[in-house]
């Protein structure tokens, strides 16, 4: 049963088979071309003075529900706080102090869901820019979207993959292949002679993480004894850390989730194993690490491409955060406030809301003070792989239920407690 | 070598415990009901929360909130079963399945909408402690929880096997026309049945609180383990699923230690496959005990 379609005004009129009703569609024509100038000039089309700027949309993709929610949900209150500041600051001048206007899209925690949510932001809004996700899975597929569309995004997810092949996707941060770099330089600090147990989840965010750990310990001179996979949201760590415990490690490096690391914490204190733990990045630097491993968490150490104390304009945006949420300023949050204001470096000096040039500003990005330098090593440009050429992360340890940056030796802001 | 082993069946069977209170209550509500609850995880994690708040907010030990949990399950079981699940008591078992599994989905975002999805931890004293004799350890929270697991299957076991109301709960799972006639109430005995097994659910959720962080989506990772051990230990055999829990809680750390931690799913999920393949009725034969 199929019900003859009404065919478009163009489309019946191009038929030719009506010339006497030609006339009146051709006032109706005239009306809608009339019409759409008036609206395209009024609404910034063509710029007129006196006129309010076009906000420039920014898409923001975190996980606010689903088992990221958590994370997510923090993303989104700095994403938020973020764009206050630009805005604050006055907008973007060179598009007449236009006011950035942040469209967070939920993600889910889900890849699939990802993959329609990118779609449907960017088809849906006219955006100049993406950023996202936290989970590199995530970002991942974010950026694949973005790629196809010609939308930038820019993201703190420190898989590898997203510097391969890709020309819209920008990363300020430092990358999973250096994390593991700066893990294996912090256990020199720990023992002359580092025996390495590594345990991940496994996920992209895991794999590419220890492959680093893998391929870098020889060079660096640290022995890896143990290397070994885990599923994530296990019921029971006990298994594991008997392994870790017959391997003869002396430092565990532990790339998980909170919950995960929870559990391997706690079940390292019950076997009684003396062992000095870095717990990576991922959930180990967010603040519910502690409330939730309390006392045992002091002495554990960690890395994190942000910190909160790294630089001034890093505890000014901490002290207002944690205003606002009664936290400190997580790794990825603080992160995302800083590529916020990379974003408003690259808009300014576009002059243009379009996506390809907000692209091609960001490449030509080059910043080394302000809340867009605010990053460890202080300074952001991007090579042709979409990496910032100065990115490095910081090493940090929970020292008083706070996250102090400890490494490298000319970031440290408290020297490493060796437990 | 041989110590290894030991060790990694003594972690399996203590986190075995656990898994058995879960799907001992799947199947007694399979075995009497005839529906399978896709929202026990859910309700598990209902037990988890109650626990957290009374810890938090009243000092009360995660163990001793077993004496609130269970019953406040019990009473929501017997609200479920009588409100809900009895109108679709049928022929036809889809609307029981979508009945479950919306229940399981309202919880689960109801949960994530009051509680939000971070993860709560009670710290109690023996959370982080062991003991530790000849070279082993055993987690204090996790023998305690492995002990009062026993105990309350083997309640149940009592019960299902001495009282009046428990042999009509075995007699209505047998055949629930004959039991009919018989003058046994099939939805007081359901009302009865329901609520037993939440009750297990809320006093796995509670037995978990010292080692375990609760969040919305907790239920999820225990349910997966239960309806194998359901299916393992034969569909609505208590003993069987019991048996079958503690089996898999072996079987998954043994192939945490010797396989892959990564592979510990694989072997549970083997074992699953190998029965099915040559004892499809599951290892505890056909019936209900």
């Amino acid at each position: 049963m199929t019900k003859p379609r009404n065919r478009s005004v163009p489309d019946r009129e191009s038929s030719g088979t009506h010339p006497l009703l030609s006339k009146r569609y051709g006032r109706r024509k005239f009306l809608i071309k009339t019409g759409s100038a008036v609206m395209a000039s009024a609404f910034g089309a063509i710029p007129l003075r006196g006129y309010a700027a076009e906000p420039v949309n920014i898409g923001a993709l975190y996980p606010t529900t689903g088992s990221m929610a958590q994370i997510g949900v923090g993303c989104a209150a700095a994403a938020k706080l973020a764009v206050e500041m630009v805005n604050e600051a006055g907008g973007i001048k060179s598009l007449g102090g236009a006011k950035l206007n942040l469209i967070i899209s939920d993600v889910q925690s889900d890849t699939t869901v990802t993959r329609t949510e990118t779609d449907r932001l960017i088809t849906g809004n006219k955006l100049s820019a993406i950023h996202g996700c936290y989970a590199s899975a995530l970002t991942l597929i974010a950026s694949e979207v973005c790629e196809r569309a010609k939308v930038p995004i820019i993201t703190g997810s420190s898989s590898d993959q997203l510097n391969k092949g890709r020309s819209y996707t920008f990363t300020p941060f430092a990358r999973a292949s250096q994390f593991a770099q700066a893990q294996l330089q912090m256990s020199k600090l720990v023992s002359d002679k580092p025996k390495v147990a590594v345990i991940f989840e496994n996920t992209a965010f895991g794999t590419s993480t220890s492959n680093g750990l893998k391929e870098l310990a020889p060079g660096e001179g640290v022995e890896i004894v143990m290397f070994e996979p885990y599923s994530a949201g296990f019921t029971d760590a006990g298994p594991l850390i008997n392994k870790v415990k017959a391997s003869g490690a002396n430092m565990l490096f532990s790339v998980s989730y909170l919950n995960d690391l929870i559990l391997i914490v706690r079940t390292v204190k019950q076997v009684g194993l003396n062992i000095a733990i870095n717990g990576g990045s991922g959930g180990f630097v967010m603040p519910d690490f502690y409330k939730n491993v309390g006392k045992l968490a002091e002495g554990l150490q960690g890395v994190a491409h942000w910190n909160h104390d790294i630089d001034a304009n890093a505890q000014k945006v901490n002290e207002e955060f944690k205003k606002r949420t009664g936290d400190f300023l997580f790794e990825y949050a603080g992160g995302l406030v800083a590529q916020t204001f990379m974003l408003a470096d690259a808009l300014e000096r576009a002059g243009s809301a379009d996506p390809q040039k907000v692209r091609e500003a960001l490449s030509t990005l080059d910043v080394s003070s302000g809340y867009a330098a605010m990053a460890p090593g202080g300074k952001v440009k991007f090579g042709p792989d979409g990496k910032n050429i100065y990115g490095r992360p910081v090493g940090v340890q929970w020292q008083n239920g706070d996250l102090a940056s400890v490494f490298p030796k000319d970031e440290a802001r408290a020297p490493l407690i060796k437990s | 070598m041989l110590e290894t082993v030991a060790q990694a069946v003594i972690n399996g069977l203590l986190i075995g415990g656990i898994y058995a209170l879960v799907s001992i209550g799947v199947t007694l509500i399979f075995g009497v009901v005839k529906i399978v609850n896709f929202a026990q995880g859910e309700f598990v994690m209902i037990g988890m929360y109650i626990s957290y708040f009374l810890a938090t907010y009243f000092g009360v030990d995660p163990i001793v909130s077993l004496l609130v949990s269970m019953p406040v399950l019990f009473v929501i079981g017997v609200l479920v079963q009588h409100f809900l699940i009895r109108r679709v008591l049928g022929p036809n078992d889809m609307p029981q399945i979508f009945l479950t599994f919306a229940l399981s989905l309202l919880l689960l975002n109801l949960a994530l909408l009051l509680f939000t999805a971070n993860y709560r931890t009670v710290h109690t004293s023996y959370s982080d402690e062991a003991f530790h004799f000849g070279g082993f350890y055993v987690p204090e929270a996790k023998l305690i929880a492995f002990a009062v697991a026993m105990g309350l299957s083997g309640a149940l076991w009592a019960f299902l096997h001495t009282t009046d109301l428990g042999k009509a709960m075995r007699a209505a799972s047998q055949n629930r026309d004959v039991a009919t006639l018989m003058g046994i109430n099939p939805n007081r005995v359901f009302c009865v049945a329901f609520g037993a097994a939440l009750a297990l659910a809320g006093a796995a959720g509670s037995l978990l609180m010292p080692f375990y962080s609760a969040y919305p989506f907790v239920g999820q990772v225990f349910v997966l383990m239960a309806f194998v051990a359901v299916v393992l230990g034969t569909l609505g055999n208590v003993l069987g699923a019991l048996v079958a829990s503690l089996m898999m809680g072996v079987a998954e750390s043994l192939g945490i230690q010797f396989v892959g931690a990564d592979s510990g799913l694989i072997v549970v999920f083997a074992m699953l496959l190998l029965t099915l393949a040559f004892r499809p009725q599951g290892l505890g034969g056909g019936r209900m005990r």
